[in-house]
């Protein structure tokens, strides 16, 4: 460093300076450029890429380096990159020296990359994973009953990570607000897993506690590798209370997920699962359940109600009912006895029109007959009359008392007799 | 939570079922007034379950819980 940016003698340190920051970032970076460009061997671990640069970072169990290299070099690789695979890489030291209104950085400037097979740390949990499944720990959990609605839960994650608001989130969408213990512990760093492992040892140990969540954000599989603590999953393993786990990103799997009896992808669905009712569609399930049991206890009374009074009232309806009848009967019985009568009445009056015609008809005929057979009579009565034979210039002899006379000697013994002629009488002695 | 007392979920269960019963119209007199007790009583017992998670959210620190056992134990 040439010239102080400030004169010295203001401040009490023996170190140089001050000088500007800016000045002494520049020479950081021609002081790191100058490093030797070496190969380095680790695993990848949180590979992501900008419209420029790829970057991750390059791990060992002792330390690691944050690299990045250009993007149009590494797609000429072709090859696929995951966390955890073992890489070869190239390159050398860079530093981006920043300024007022950008970030500095360090990375190491990777020019060659080459993958050197499964990374150790996979292999390792792979391995941890067969063990733990081997010992039958991914059921015990599994066999648990939870809860539907439990009154307690316990929840282990980190005091100011997001999970903390996700699980509370899920908690409302549900409706519930019971009582919730939590049990903050760190989530990442090397002491982690034996914290969680305390803090559910202790949850379990309440016994209000129904069921636990064990929650953390999203992150590396390397910021995740607490969550793959065998100790830790023993202890999960053989836990009273079903525990819910939502560890990282769903494409993450750390074995907690898989000894846990419920693995979710969020902590917001881990709540969801610690609650599985819907406390607001359940008291609404509820409500129509009580008007059901209700409306059926209130029809059960009135329809045997119903049922007794129709029975009671039978006989009176079914009297009313013949009553009805009989008097339909005797209409119908009275109306056909006046259209019979009406019938024959008419039939009646057509005969005696009939015989009264014919009668007519016969008693015409007889007087004819009678008056024929009359003139007859009269005209053979006249052909008898003795008036005509007097006409004819005959003479009747009578007595004088009228008799007539028929033989001389009748009237000799009379002595006086009337001749009676057809014009007048004559009074003459016989001698 | 008593070891005897139906769960929530058995007891909604057989509150579905003692409706599907009485749905069915198959029950007598005497069978509905006896299902119809049933079931209030488990609606009861239900809505007793869901009272005692929605009174608010209580928030503990399992630290202070612990404390608290501790403190009541001595």
């Amino acid at each position: 460093m040439s010239q102080p940016a400030i004169a010295a003698g203001q401040s009490h340190s023996e170190l140089p300076g001050p000088y500007p920051v800016g000045v002494y970032a520049a020479r950081l970076k021609r002081r790191l450029l100058e490093f030797a460009r070496v190969q380095l061997v680790g695993e990848v671990w949180g590979l992501r890429s900008s419209h420029a640069r790829v970057y991750f970072e390059l791990r060992d169990p002792v330390g690691a380096l944050p690299c990045s290299m250009w993007l149009s070099d590494f797609e000429r690789l072709g090859v696929t990159l995951a966390d955890g695979v073992k890489v070869v890489i190239g390159g050398g030291c860079d530093y981006y020296p920043g300024s007022t209104s950008s970030s500095p950085s360090f990375t190491f400037a990777v020019s060659e990359l080459r993958v050197a097979g499964e990374g150790d740390l996979l292999a390792e949990l792979e391995r941890l994973r067969r063990r733990l499944h081997a010992d039958g720990l991914f059921e015990r959990q599994k066999r648990l009953p939870r809860p539907g609605l439990p009154r307690t839960i316990g929840v282990v994650t980190g005091e100011r990570g997001k999970a903390r608001d996700d699980v509370l989130a899920g908690l409302r969408r549900r409706g519930w607000a019971g009582q919730l213990v939590w049990a903050f512990a760190p989530v990442q760093d090397r002491q982690a897993a034996p914290r969680i492992a305390a803090a559910l040892r202790e949850l379990a140990a309440i016994p209000e506690v129904e069921v636990v969540i064990v929650a953390r954000g999203g992150g590396s599989l390397a910021d995740l590798f607490a969550f793959c603590d065998e100790a830790l999953c023993r202890t999960v393993a053989l836990l009273r209370v079903p525990v819910i786990s939502s560890v990282g990103h769903h494409t993450d799997r750390t074995l907690i997920d898989d000894v846990a009896a419920v693995c979710c992808s969020t902590p917001t669905h881990a709540a969801e699962a610690a609650v599985p009712i819907d406390c607001a569609a359940a008291r609404a399930g509820l409500h129509q359940s009580a008007r059901r049991l209700e409306h059926h206890s209130r029809r059960a009374i009135t329809e045997r109600a119903r049922t007794l009074e129709r029975l009671a009232a039978a006989p009176s309806h079914h009297i009313a009912r013949q009553r009805r009848h009989l008097h339909q009967l005797l209409r119908e019985l009275r109306a056909t006895a006046r259209r019979s009568l009406h019938d024959r009445r008419s039939r009646t009056a057509t005969h005696l029109l009939v015989l009264g015609r014919a009668t007519e008809r016969a008693r015409a005929s007889e007087r004819a007959a009678r008056q024929r057979e009359l003139h007859r009579l009269a005209l053979a009565l006249a052909a008898h009359d003795p008036e005509r034979t007097l006409a004819r210039g005959y003479a009747l002899v009578e007595d004088r008392g009228g008799e007539a006379l028929g033989s001389a000697q009748a009237a000799r013994a009379a002595r006086d007799v009337r001749l009676r002629f057809h014009d007048a009488k004559v009074d003459a002695e016989v001698r | 939570m008593s070891t005897n007392a139906p769960t929530y979920e058995s007891a909604v269960a057989r509150i579905e079922e003692i409706i599907r019963r009485l749905d069915s119209g198959e029950a007598g007199l005497r069978e509905t007034l006896a299902l119809v007790n049933e079931g209030r009583d488990l609606v009861e017992l239900c809505a007793g379950e869901l009272e005692a998670v929605s009174r608010g959210l209580e928030e503990l620190r399992l630290d202070d819980l612990v404390a608290r056992l501790e403190g009541a134990q001595r």
